[in-house]
Parts: C-alpha cells; structure tokens; sequence
C-alpha cells in the first residue's frame, strides 16, 4: 500500500452565513441522533407509556368523568409530555455528556453554538411528540372527546416545546454538577403538575395561585395548545400567544448567552 | 491570507487563586510538531483549552495570523482541531462512521473525508474494529479513532491532548508517523504530553511547563546542550534512606521519591560506578543504573518530576 497523502490543512477562510448554519445544524441533528440511536426507540417508548398512563391514570379518580373536566386533562397531558421532555429528559442527556467528560470534544466542533441547541430541540422534539400524539388519542378513545384539531395546533407545539427545551438546556449547561441539574428539574416538573392550572382550569386554584400563573409560561402552554385542539374551551387565546411568546424569546436569549459563556 | 502562524502572547489564567497560566509566550509555525511538556497540573490542558473557546484568558492574547482567536472562538473552532484529554462521544457510533462524520462537520466533502477516514483507519492499524461499536472499543482504540476523528480534516492548527494515552507500543509509532505528517499538510500541531522520551524523538521543538510557568523552550538538542557530554547516574535508594552526600564530580542531581539522579561527565563514569557500589554495599542504594542523559534528565532538573514513562523503568 503506497502511504496516504499527507493531508493538507484547511480552512483558507472561516465561514459564516445562512448556509454554513443550516449545514450544521443538519450534522448536529444527525449525530445527535445518532448518538441516541440505542436509546431512543425506549426513551419514545417511555414518553408513550407516561402519555398515555397519565391520561388513563387521572381517570381513575372519578368513576364519570365530566366531558369538561376530561378535555381538560386530555389536553393537559400533551403539555405535561411536551413539558418533561424538555425539562427532565433533555437535561438529563445533557448531564451525561458532562458525567461521561465527552462536553469539551462536543463544545470544540466548529459550528454554530445555536445549531448545537437547535438540533436538540429537534431532537427533544422527535422524542415528545409520539408520546403527545398518543396521549391525546388514548384519552380520546377512553373519554369519548369531541376534539378539534386545527392548524394552530402547530405553532402551540412549537412554542411550548422550545420554551421547555430551552429552559431545561440553559439549566442543564449553567449548572456544573450532573447530579444537581437532575434534582432541579424534578422538583420544577413536581411544582408544575401540581401548582399549575394545565390538567385544571386556573378557577380550580387558590386566587392568589391562579394570579402568579399568569405570569408563568406553564398556563399559558395549556392555552395554546387548548385552542388547537378544542373549539371553544379556552378564551384569550391571543394573550396567551403573546405571553408564551415572550417566554420563548427569553428562553433562547438565556440559552444563547449560557452556551456562549466562557469560563 | 498566508501567515498561519499560531501565537500565544502573556497568556495568563487564574482560577481563583491559582494561576493555572501565567504569562505563556509561544509560536508554532505552519508545519511545526511542537510538544507542549510538563507534570499533571502544569497547566497544559488549561492552555490548549483556551486556544479552542473553552476557557477564556484572564489576560494575554491567542492569535492565528491575523484571526483574534479569543475574540472570535467561532473561527477559533473552525480553524484548530481539538482532541481533548478528555473522552470522545463515540459509544453509539462505529469508527467509520465518525470519523466520516466529525470530517464532514469540519468542512470535508463527504466523498473525499470517506476516502481519507478509509486511510486513516489503515495507517493506524484499527481495521479489525472498523464496525465495531464505539462502547465496545478499548481505551488505546478509542483513542486513536478519537485521533483520526479530529485530523481526517485538519485544521490549521491541530491541538492533540495527550494523544499516546492508553495506546499501546507498536500503534504508538503509526500514530506519530500520522501526527508527522499533519505537519507535512503544513498545520501547526500543538501537542500536549508528559512523556518527554516519545516527545524528544518526535517533535520539532517543545516546551517546558511548570506550576504554569513556561520555563524552558527550544529544539530538543538545544535543550540538552548544558547536558552534552555527560551522563545520568541513577541511585535506587533503600526506601526512606537519606540522599548521600554528593561527590565532586557530579555536576548537579535530583531526588524525586527514593530515586536519586545525578548528572556525571563522561570521563567520571569509572568513578561514578565505584562510588554507586560502594552505597550498594553499605545498605544505602539498592541499584544503580549508568546511562546516556536525554531530555528527561532536563525535564526532572528543570521540574523536579519524573515524566511517567519514567517511573515506569525505575520501578522494573
Ligand atoms: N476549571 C477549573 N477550575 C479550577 N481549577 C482548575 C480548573 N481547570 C484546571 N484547574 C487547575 O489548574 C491547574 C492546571 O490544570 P491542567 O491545565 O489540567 O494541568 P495539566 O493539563 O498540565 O495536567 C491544576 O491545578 C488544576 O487543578
Ligand atoms: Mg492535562
């Protein structure tokens, strides 16, 4: 075998643009996917499984469940699957990297940090919305529900699970200790499902509580997706939209600043 | 642009009260092997870190011709290839596929980096685990795959973390054959070891890290020019036993654990072996060794330390 080339080295100029980005971000996806290819058909599995058990589940309380009550918790249970996705899960495959000492090689690929957290809303995406979709058709089927799917459906999808995503990746990238990101995110997801009106209407609530979710994102998740996949259920809508928007916003500029930091 | 030329100028990191740097000035030039040597904790990963956008100077500047590569640590990724001391994210990937891949993120089109990744897994003798599962591979695979991860596209400056870790002997030597001729490509490769003996045979020039100071620098025979014409005495003492007095004819000597270096002329060597004997026979060294001197015996004058290739020898 004659020996290789020596190689030469490159780049003669650094790139940037629009179509340096969409590259990356299309490489990031792929090996972060790659990466979870082992895992993923469990963790989908899994995200199914606490959907659907979760819509079942909540059943059981009462013997006959109102048709009101029960389009509540079926369409709050997406948001809980769309929220522990970005939340819980996403961190937690975060906190590997760090426990496993790959973060430095993966920080050091050259491109576009936003691509980096991009791909993995994408990703967090391909995980939450099986376990969304089933979520919705079991409690359809099991309460009988007279949902109506609309369009807005997928802006409500996609604010929602950037927002939790987000949050949960800033979280998972600003704290150094694996350990301590995962008990934040699990108590944040316990106040969630209990202090906030997604599987409930806010009238349920305490006054006072009711008021502190109106300037929390979790309510306002519950809005949105409501208003795709409901007629009439929810009302103000279009607050709701501004609100979660501004929370996106937020979310990605917190994002952007905490992968940006250097130490 | 056609200065490729990498600086580092007073880089100074503090963490807290420990000056992890302090005030490294250095150059690697395009084609330039250059070895970045000193003991645990120096300040070498802390170095090579800061080059790449993962830490940032407290004060000082890291340069690429004419690329501010702490100002703008987009383009420091884009133009320096990292492996880091650290592992590589490769468990659920074949070697193949991730070498390709890392390639095709550092800007390689997907035929040639394919064609490149194929040679590299060649030259570095890994084509048995070729499809093998990365969570299924040794530390020394892992290790070179995580190598031509990295260099199947080189960036202009290719900073290599302890790269001979884990790796055994004979794939040792392909894979500074490899990291050569990175150099042939005409990068500038940046290498961090503590294994002064591999280093000396294969870098251009190097340089020596103590406590985060750059302490020596140059060509290794330049280095070695004070030691030219002398050689290393080495005295295994008995456990806890105090370092002798030194006679007149030993230049200079260390002691680092029980084992104590002195430095001797050539024409000594007679004298230098009595003496070696008669404090074997005394109960005050269990062995001695005569040798040629070589960078480590500026290494351990210079740090006080043992490199761990080292260590390794004196304990057989
Ligand atoms: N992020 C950090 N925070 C605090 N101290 C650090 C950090 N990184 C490294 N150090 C300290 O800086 C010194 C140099 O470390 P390092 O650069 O890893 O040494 P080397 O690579 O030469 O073995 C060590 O004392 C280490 O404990
Ligand atoms: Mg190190």
């Amino acid at each position: 075998m004659t020996a290789p080339q020596a190689v030469e080295a490159t780049p003669f100029t650094v790139n940037a643009g629009v179509g340096h980005w969409l590259q990356s971000y299309m490489m990031m996806t792929r090996w972060e996917l790659t990466s979870l290819r082992m895992l993923l058909p469990l963790i989908v599995a899994i995200q199914i499984v606490i959907g659907g058990g979760f819509a079942l589940g909540v059943g059981l309380l009462s013997d006959q469940m109102p048709t009101r009550a029960a389009l509540y918790l079926s369409t709050g249970v997406t948001v809980v699957t769309l929220i522990t996705v970005g939340l819980v899960m996403g961190p937690q495959l975060v906190a590997n990297h760090k426990t496993a000492g790959t973060y430095d090689f993966m920080w050091s690929l050259p491109v576009p940090r936003t691509t980096q957290a991009v791909a993995w809303v994408t990703v967090n995406s391909v995980i939450a919305l099986p376990g969304m979709v089933a979520a919705l058709l079991i409690a359809n089927w099991r309460y009988d529900l007279p949902l109506q799917v609309t369009l807005s459906i997928v802006p409500a999808v996609l604010l929602t699970i950037v927002t939790a995503t987000m949050v949960g990746y800033a979280f998972a990238h600003a704290i150094r200790k694996p350990m301590i990101t995962q008990l934040i995110t699990t108590l944040v997801i316990f106040v969630i499902l209990g202090f906030a009106p997604i599987n409930f209407p806010p009238e349920n609530l305490p006054d006072w509580l009711a008021t502190v979710n109106l300037g929390l994102p979790f309510y306002h998740m519950a809005v949105v997706m409501r208003g795709g996949l409901t007629e009439g259920l929810v009302t103000n809508v279009g607050i709701s939209y501004l609100v979660l928007g501004a929370y996106t916003v937020a979310s990605v500029v917190v994002a952007a600043w905490v992968v940006g930091r250097r130490d | 642009m056609d200065d490729w030329t990498f600086r580092a100028e007073q880089v100074t990191k503090v963490f807290g009260e420990l000056r992890a740097n302090d005030g490294i000035t250095l150059q690697v030039r395009p084609g330039e092997v250059y070895g970045l040597l000193g003991p645990n904790g120096a300040g070498k990963t802390t170095l090579v870190k800061q080059v790449i956008g993962l830490l940032k100077p407290s004060s000082g500047s890291l340069t690429l011709g004419t690329y501010d590569l702490v100002e703008d640590p987009d383009a420091a990724r884009q133009l320096c290839s990292y492996l880091p001391q650290a592992q590589m994210p490769i468990d659920s990937f074949k070697p193949h596929q991730v070498i390709s891949l890392t390639g095709m993120i550092r800007g390689g089109d997907p035929v040639t980096v394919r064609q490149r990744s194929e040679e590299m897994i060649e030259a570095l003798d890994i084509g048995e685990w070729r499809d093998t599962m990365g969570a299924r591979l040794s530390g020394g695979i892992k290790r070179l795959v995580g190598f031509a991860m990295v260099t199947v596209w080189p960036g202009r400056v290719v900073i290599l973390d302890e790269p001979t870790n884990d790796v055994d002997p004979r794939r040792r030597r392909l894979l500074w054959e490899q990291i050569r001729r990175l150099g042939d490509g005409g990068a500038s490769v940046f290498l961090v070891t503590h294994n002064v003996l591999e280093a000396e045979k294969s870098v251009d020039r190097l340089a020596i890290i103590n406590d985060g100071r750059l302490i020596a620098e140059g060509t290794p025979s330049s280095l070695k020019s004070e030691d030219r014409g002398r050689m290393r005495l080495q005295l295994m003492m008995v456990p806890g036993h105090a370092t002798p007095e030194m006679p007149a004819f030993v230049h200079h000597h260390t002691r680092v654990g029980n084992n104590v270096m002195a430095a001797i002329s050539e024409a000594d060597s007679a004298h230098a072996i009595g003496w070696a004997q008669e404090l074997m026979r005394l109960d005050e060294a269990e062995e001695y060794a005569l040798a040629a001197t070589t960078l480590e015996d500026v290494y351990i004058r210079m740090t006080g330390h043992v490199s761990e290739d080292m260590g390794g020898e004196v304990q057989a």
